[in-house]
């Protein structure tokens, strides 16, 4: 009896030695689902390739709703005292999470690793560098790029006698292209031009828009100014009214990203401006010889970038600190950033994703992802972020959504819409760039 | 039976009305069992497919653990509701019979309660739960709701309306209050009771943006939650399809629930004076 004690007692010490000494920190990851549902089961299968691969961390992938959602709930937890260690948050949300203190520099962790800020962003396209970084720190890893991009039914161009190999170039051929391809009769209805205008949609088109009319939008470097009254603005927004009112090839209103996609997959719009992103939904869906081309300019071509970014939290244990950074480097490295943009559409954000064998073989096979990113490439610029993001944003987005509709004229409309903006940065102007001297 | 061409007329007007109202539940009934069409030309219709397919709805069972979500939102509905018909009946009573000083100025405060949006308690009931130790976990997504103003009001309406005879009689009878409250008030109450739950329920099971805010863990997602797991795009395409049987399978039970007990829905809507 006494033995069978004792054996039982040295299988259980053998038992318990056999037991790792530490237990895994554990770490959790906020993300949102930018596109569809397959991508977050896909996120969820990330974190347990990863706790598979190694043993002193433990993911835990938490879905947080969309990118608005995720920034609450990532904002709230913090407050809470229980902030994520990593999460994917909108790209152009790291200014501002870094105005409220609230998430951490990364040059610390670069630092330890005895690497220059620079060395480490020379991978990643340089469009994307002005959104991670503040105050010349870098404060966010690029994971997920896109740019908006002009999708066309090839089909419908050899139907108006427009040869589809030469897509429209400028702002005066969108117009003349948008008309030819316009057909008013009945039930066959088609527009020659289609837009997203729904929020957060509509600012990025309209800064694409401004931009390509050789606008800033706003100030990259600081977050107080934007260039709402600016006569590049005001030019964008003039092309719209006319697109919709004068030449009569946009519809008049509001229309979301679903009412244009589908409008386009019906043969229902000849051009539609969409996201990069949407590049693999078309690829899988539209049932007519579709074309990509660059955004065409006025003054020049620009697409301003959008996607999400990896960012941590301020304010976490030192374990987790460091497995945050751990996870983050694992996430972006080349190999993992080159198979989710093939799983979503996205960019991948590192040129060396794109010398990788298999992403060689996709680019091959799918041409068209290859003049999204010449776009990115060469005509990209920053993504709109600025102090109070959002409210800022939608004071432009009101007002055009009010042109759209017939509601207001331009010239009325980049006047309100500066005002608000103006109104809604001036704490921050008045603490940061109106603060002279000592004392304030 | 002959009928009136006015009659005629007005039943012709209420179907089409009929027929307005019900089509996005059409549509979703449609859309669930067509196959996958990528959002393109039959999209919109709301004729039945030719060829219905299950397919959409084992993508969403693939897509998200439901078995689960239904038994975590089971759990948070009938939670919160066991809890608040204790506290209501209480409260409601207390505000309706007993008389204690600042008794108006507490109801007043109670009632303000119900002006404030949502939203903009998250971050205090956040850290109230953390506090507490019960975030990421469904105690802590249905501790906020626990007490209900709107609930206290309701019953101490219906309390007042029943008149004091009643309690007067047991009294004499020497029962005690909370005897009056279970044997005499309670069951007159019965249609406040049923009101309210009916409202609770839909109300906690469709509710998204706070059980978002509390649970990380999968396995306690509920189902607004699971569902939006695959159902909100920002930038990609929309799979119609899939969207549709997953906010079927959703909706299912309270759509069951609405046709078993029709009449008594429309009563409680109509008694508690709250719009669906």
């Amino acid at each position: 009896m006494t033995r069978m004690i004792a054996m039982t007692a040295t299988a259980l010490a053998l038992a318990l030695l056999a037991e790792p000494a530490a237990a895994a920190t554990k770490i959790e990851f906020f993300f949102p689902v930018p596109v569809e549902g397959k991508l977050a089961r896909e996120m969820t299968n990330i974190g347990k390739r990863f706790n598979a691969e190694q043993s002193d961390i433990e993911v835990v992938a938490v879905y947080t709703g969309n990118y608005d959602e995720t920034k609450i709930k990532a904002q709230a937890a913090m407050q809470a005292g229980k902030p994520p260690a990593v999460a994917l948050v909108s790209a152009n949300f790291v200014l501002e999470f870094k105005l409220n203190d609230q998430i951490a520099p990364l040059d610390p962790f670069l630092a330890a690793e005895n690497m220059a800020k620079d060395a480490f962003l020379a991978d990643f396209w340089p469009a994307l560098h002005a959104n991670a970084t503040v105050d010349g720190k870098l404060y966010a890893i690029p994971y997920q790029n896109s740019t908006p991009l002009l999708y066309y039914n090839a089909d419908l161009f050899k139907e108006a006698g427009i040869d589809p190999e030469k897509p429209p170039q400028n702002w005066a051929q969108l117009i003349d292209y948008g008309v030819k391809l316009t057909k008013k009769d009945g039930s066959a209805a088609r527009w020659g031009l289609m837009l997203p205008s729904e929020y957060d949609y509509l600012g990025w088109i309209t800064s694409a828009f401004t931009m390509a009319n050789g606008g800033l939008y706003f100030n990259p470097i600081y977050g107080g100014e934007v260039y709402y009254d600016a006569p590049s603005t005001l030019g964008a927004l003039r092309f719209f009214d006319d697109a919709v009112h004068k030449y009569r090839f946009m519809p008049e209103g509001v229309t979301d990203q679903k009412a244009v996609s589908s409008s386009f997959f019906a043969g229902n719009a000849a051009m539609v401006i969409l996201s990069t992103g949407t590049l693999s939904f078309v690829r899988d869906n539209a049932k007519f010889n579709y074309k990509v081309a660059f955004v065409p300019g006025n003054l020049r071509n620009a697409a301003p970038i959008g996607g999400g970014s990896l960012v941590t939290f301020k304010g976490l244990p030192e374990d987790q600190r460091k497995a945050a950074w751990t996870f983050m480097k694992w996430l972006s490295s080349p190999a993992q950033l080159a198979s989710w943009s093939r799983f979503t559409g996205y960019f991948a954000p590192r040129k060396s994703s794109y010398e990788l064998p298999e992403m060689k073989e996709f680019t091959a096979q799918n041409p068209d992802a290859l003049i999204a990113l010449q776009q990115l490439l060469r005509y990209g610029q920053p993504w709109f972020a600025t102090f109070n993001t959002v409210a800022v944003r939608k004071a432009m987005e009101d007002e055009v959504q009010a042109v759209l509709s017939g509601k207001k004229k331009p010239e009325a409309a980049v006047k309100d819409a500066q005002r608000k903006a103006d109104e809604i940065m001036l704490p921050y102007v008045q603490s940061t760039a109106l603060t002279i001297g000592p004392g304030g | 039976m002959r009928w009136h061409p006015a009659q005629l007329g007005s039943a012709a007007l209420l179907c089409s009305v009929a027929f307005v109202w019900t089509t996005p539940f059409l549509w979703m009934l449609v859309a669930a069992f067509r196959p996958e069409t990528g959002g393109s030309r039959d999209m919109a219709s709301l004729l039945p497919p030719l060829q219905p397919t299950l397919e959409n709805f084992m993508l969403a069972f693939e897509s998200a653990d439901f078995a689960i979500y239904y038994v975590n939102t089971l759990m948070v509905v009938a939670g919160i509701l066991a809890v608040q018909l204790v506290t209501i009946s209480l409260a409601g009573y207390a505000f309706a019979r007993l008389d204690f000083p600042g008794k108006d100025l507490l109801f007043t405060l109670f009632l303000l309660q119900l002006m404030l949006v949502p939203p903009i308690l998250i971050v205090p009931n956040l850290i109230t739960v953390v506090r507490l130790g019960i975030y990421d976990s469904l105690l802590g997504v249905m501790a906020p709701y626990l007490a209900s103003a709107f609930g206290t009001f309701l019953m101490r309406q219906t309390f007042k309306a029943i008149p004091r005879d009643y309690e007067e009689a047991a009294l004499i009878d020497g029962a005690r209050w909370w005897q009056v409250l279970w044997h005499v008030l309670l069951p007159l109450a019965r249609p406040g009771l049923v009101a309210f739950s009916i409202v609770s329920v839909c109300a906690h099971w469709n509710e998204f943006l706070w059980p978002l805010m509390v649970v990380n863990a999968p396995e306690k997602r509920t189902l607004t939650v699971g569902l939006a797991s695959f159902a909100s795009g920002a930038e990609g395409g929309q799979e119609w399809g899939l969207l549709a049987a997953g906010t079927l399978l959703v909706a299912l039970p309270l759509l069951a629930a609405f046709l078993a007990f029709q009449r008594q829905f429309i009563d409680s809507f109509m008694f508690s004076g709250v719009k669906g």
